[in-house]
């Protein structure tokens, strides 16, 4: 959690002022405690953030004097100007902020060494600093029955609270769920919720980053762990394509907790997390984590070391005519590069594909000027094409929401009914008829300063013309940038190293498969990949979760999770992003990486890669996208790829027919549905499930009612679902939440995902 | 009660106040007209009237000792308990009233709905500690405990005066 905003020392806009005797610079009108922070003077804060919006100045722990100004000042709402004389030091400002300490300290337990927080606790840190020694309290504290559940992942400890507003502040202004409030004012102030009910929502973790006390803290990581037996390692959350940058917490081998950074990403996250990211770590210790590698042959399942997995896996797949070779969405380009060699060499005869959609109607809207998340901040207008990014990429609601509140315009085009819908114009759109929707905000794009246009990916795949009509709207206006939020983890890296989605595959004799962190009959076409995997040779499993691909297999080999492993990621606005261990992993595991150079030994062709670092510098070397970049260039933050040169759309710009009878079918999936959700301990309380929804004059005409189960049929499959009826859902479409594990939704899809039409039955 | 009617009351009122934040407390009391009480919904309402989210209308409400979120009896007699009235034994005269009413010692309203007993913070009447006031209407003060009896049984007796501010 950032204390202080940062200050760019570099500008032209800089103020002189004097600084405990020194004379230093920073920008006119930032606010004191950054200018001090940014020429290394620590003014102690509690309530102020950079991120919550206006100060409040609710704690007075930043009094600081400033010449001119009568008594003491807060210096968190003082901007700074130029000839300022500001004393952090004198006897008087010392006097205050202990002063100030000594009263915050009044109420608050001095039960440090049980204190969660202890070791980590800006109080504690504070009070050490620029504290009182002692305590001339002698009346008793406040006392509470301890904790409260303030939600399933979050305990309150009321007395330790010392009303700084933060939690309050981020449910208000920045989540605006609005649902965290203070009741009671002065000594009897509490945190609680308006409703009364537990405090739930997609972004509720952040405020346990944000308690600068041990009040709001992680039930699943409560007690677990101290400060000085834990290791901090720098990642990137691998759960949706937005990438935000955490911070893993390592202990006894485990990861036990997932945190914002101290230093975010300005770019991505801001230090944000949505709730999945924050706990979906347990995932890695749910039963279903593959901890051992299995052999199949004939009817007998038995467990195997690593060796003699990779070694069956080898002598398997050479004895193939020909073999596939099935990526996931989140593999890491360090996978995915390895993986397209061996199928270069050492396999015999071998085709490689990865999960995601083809998009041949999106290279000139790719082409365009790339956005970051961060750069939303600066647009006037932000147009939201398709998606929902509430669920499938929460973290870009956060920055959605503050572009608003700074004042930009929002417009949301697309088929479904959705909770950003608030935000600004919602145009919703039959489906088929987005391009016609986008017609107005075409026309707002050419007529403001900095037009921002976040675009999901299978949305407009689904619909190319729409997709030509952006692209051409934003390329008339120069000032104009697009933000790709791709369906795929790492979509943009495996096309950035010219893998092709494995649509094209399927209907191809298979041979022997390689699949790795892929479970293709789960996804799109499930149906028909079922029966192209029964037909085809045997199958070598590279993952880190069972499935039912895990299921069918001859070799399961288990690897890293994403919490394990190093690798890259190109994730939204086109980031190359590293992902670092923060654990180790089961010891019969091993990082993908690894397990692919060691089968391209058994196959006798043997690479030489010995680290992700080698393999990702081969990897720039061979893609252009890629070219200059190596892990040191990416560092913490990451970097931007270059933009792939616009290709020709040539027929793909025309609209594409929807297959099937009945009515449309528009999915959507929902990170908090999705296999973190459902696999981590923390989580699977509030984890979401399959549904689908109608408008009930849709559902009565016809005549399936609510929450009773329906069966949807398209070309592909046939999907049993529970319906639930919403006044909010548009006429004439069903919507269905697709991802949730042991679902079925998307097996009514086609493996290209094509548009299709769902008839609707009750079970 | 509705946004919209709330929004009638406030109109009138509306260019007294510098921010439009202040509206709140002239839209709780007006609310809290209805029944005596605000309900959740209530609490909505006002803060749709009022251009605030319910959790900071409901945050502002919990504080003013004379804002209820939850039903209160008839008449509600407040015990000042701030230092002036500490020191004259206001802790006695509360305590007392609170066994007489049947009622936890921190307050409460009386089986029969007539009366609520409540602390309040200083009553600015420090001057004849300890002091109570009923409803938001009559302080008196210093009131001995069998005053304090008196009041009550006049409070059983007397008719509920409306409308009520308590
Ligand atoms: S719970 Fe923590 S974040 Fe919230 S007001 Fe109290 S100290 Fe601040
Ligand atoms: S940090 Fe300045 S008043 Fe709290």
């Amino acid at each position: 959690m950032p204390d202080y905003a940062p200050v760019d020392l570099t500008g032209t806009d800089l103020v002189e002022f004097e600084l405990n005797g020194r004379t230093v610079k920073a920008p006119a009108g930032t606010m004191l405690v950054d200018a001090c922070a940014a020429n290394g003077v620590e003014v102690p804060i509690f309530c102020y953030e950079p991120r919550l919006g206006d100060p409040l100045g609710a704690c007075r722990q930043c009094l600081v004097s400033v010449e001119g100004i009568p008594g003491l000042t807060t210096a968190c709402s003082t901007p700074v100007a130029a000839e300022m004389m500001v004393d952090t030091v004198s006897e008087e400002v010392r006097e205050a902020q202990d002063g100030i300490l000594e009263l915050l300290l009044e109420n608050h337990p001095l039960d440090c060494p049980v204190c969660d927080k202890g070791g980590e606790c800006p109080l504690q840190d504070r009070t050490f600093r620029f504290g009182p020694g002692e305590s001339r309290m002698v009346e008793p504290k406040r006392h509470f029955p301890k904790p409260l559940k303030l939600s399933p992942q979050i305990a309150l400890d009321r007395e330790r609270c010392i009303s700084c507003y933060r939690c309050v502040r981020f449910s208000q202004d920045v989540s605006e769920d609005g649902n965290l409030t203070m009741s009671e004012r002065g000594g009897r102030s509490e945190i609680t919720t308006f409703t009364g009910d537990s405090y739930n929502g997609r972004f509720t973790g952040n405020v346990i980053d944000l308690c600068p006390v041990g009040a709001l803290t992680s039930i699943p990581y409560r007690f677990t762990s101290r400060p000085w037996d834990i290791q901090n390692t720098p990642s990137v959350c691998a759960s949706c394509s937005v990438g935000c940058n955490t911070e893993l917490t390592l202990r006894e081998g485990e990861i036990k907790r997932v945190q914002g950074r101290d230093e975010p990403n300005w770019q991505v996250e801001e230090g944000w997390l949505c709730n999945v990211g924050r706990w979906g770590y347990g995932a890695d210790q749910a039963p279903q984590r593959l901890r051992q590698p299995i052999l199949r042959d004939g009817g007998e399942t038995r467990e195997c070391s690593l060796e003699e997995a990779v070694a069956a896996a080898g002598l398997v797949l050479a004895h193939e005519a020909h073999t596939t070779v099935l990526l996931g969405g989140d593999v890491t380009v360090e996978e995915a590069f390895i993986a397209k060699e061996l199928a270069a060499g050492p396999l015999p005869d071998a085709q490689v594909g990865s999960a995601g959609v083809v998009g041949a109607a999106l290279g000139p809207l790719r082409a365009l000027p790339a956005a970051q998340l961060g750069d939303i901040d600066g647009a006037d207008l932000v147009v939201v094409v398709g998606g929902d990014p509430a669920n499938q990429h929460p973290v870009a609601e956060l920055r959605l929401r503050k572009a608003r509140r700074a004042g930009a315009r929002i417009v949301l085009v697309g088929p479904r009914a959705q909770e950003l819908e608030s935000l600004g114009e919602s145009i919703r759109t039959a489906p088929g008829n987005l391009a016609e929707g986008l017609t107005s905000a075409v026309a707002q794009i050419a007529t403001v300063k900095r037009p921002l246009v976040v675009w999901d990916e299978l949305d407009l795949d689904a619909e190319p013309d729409a997709a030509v009509v952006l692209a051409t709207a934003l390329g008339d206006n120069a000032a104009a940038s697009q933000l790709e939020l791709t369906s795929e983890v790492n979509g943009a890296g495996l096309r950035a190293l010219g893998v092709a989605p494995h649509s094209r595959l399927v209907d191809q004799d298979l041979g022997g498969v390689l699949a790795v962190r892929a479970n293709p009959g789960a996804g799109p076409g499930g149906d028909a990949w079922n029966r192209a995997l029964d037909s085809g040779g045997p199958i070598v499993v590279i993952a880190s979760h069972h499935s039912e691909l895990t299921e069918r297999a001859t070799v399961v080999i288990p690897c890293s999770s994403h919490f394990e492993h190093e690798g890259v990621l190109v994730t939204a606005g086109q980031r190359a992003q590293r992902l670092r261990p923060g654990a180790a992993g089961p010891e019969q595991s091993a990082p993908g990486w690894e397990i692919l150079i060691a089968l391209s030994h058994r196959l006798g062709v043997a690479l030489e890669y010995r680290s992700p670092r080698s393999a990702f510098a081969a990897a720039t070397a061979s893609a252009p996208a890629l070219s200059g970049l190596d892990y040191d260039t990416l560092g913490d933050l990451g970097a931007e790829i270059a933009t792939s040169p616009a290709s020709d759309v040539n027929g793909a710009g025309a609209p594409r027919a929807h297959d099937g009878e009945g009515l449309p079918l528009v999915t959507g999936r929902s990170v908090f549905g999705g296999p973190e959700a459902h696999l981590s301990e923390g989580l699977v309380v509030t984890a979401t499930g399959e549904e689908a929804v109608l408008h009930p004059a849709e559902a009565a005409r016809l005549n399936v009612a609510d929450a009773n189960l329906i069966t949807l049929n398209s070309p592909n499959g046939e999907c049993t679902v529970r319906l639930r009826l919403d006044p909010g859902a548009p006429e004439g479409a069903v919507f269905a939440v697709r991802g949730v594990p042991g679902g079925t939704v998307e097996s009514l899809l086609a493996p290209d995902r094509a548009p299709v039409n769902v008839t609707v039955n009750t079970a | 009660m509705t946004a919209e009617e709330i929004r009638a009351h406030l109109d009138p009122i509306r260019d007294q106040f510098a921010e439009e934040r202040s509206l709140v407390l002239p839209a709780l009391k007006f609310a809290q007209g209805e029944k005596g009480h605000l309900t959740g919904d209530d609490v909505t309402e006002v803060a749709a009237a009022t251009n605030l989210t319910p959790a900071y209308v409901e945050s502002i409400a919990s504080f003013y000792d004379r804002i209820y979120l939850d039903p209160v009896g008839k008449r509600v007699v407040s015990v000042c308990v701030s230092l002036s009235c500490m020191l004259n034994g206001s802790d006695e005269l509360l305590e007392h009233l609170c066994s007489r009413e049947g009622v936890s010692h921190e307050g409460g309203t009386s089986a029969d709905g007539e009366i609520t007993v409540q602390e309040a913070q200083c009553l600015g009447a420090c001057d004849r500690a300890p002091c109570l006031q009923v409803d938001a209407e009559e302080t008196m003060g210093p009131v001995t405990l069998s005053e304090a009896d008196a009041v009550a049984d006049r409070l059983r007796a007397e008719p509920q005066p409306r409308p009520v501010l308590r």
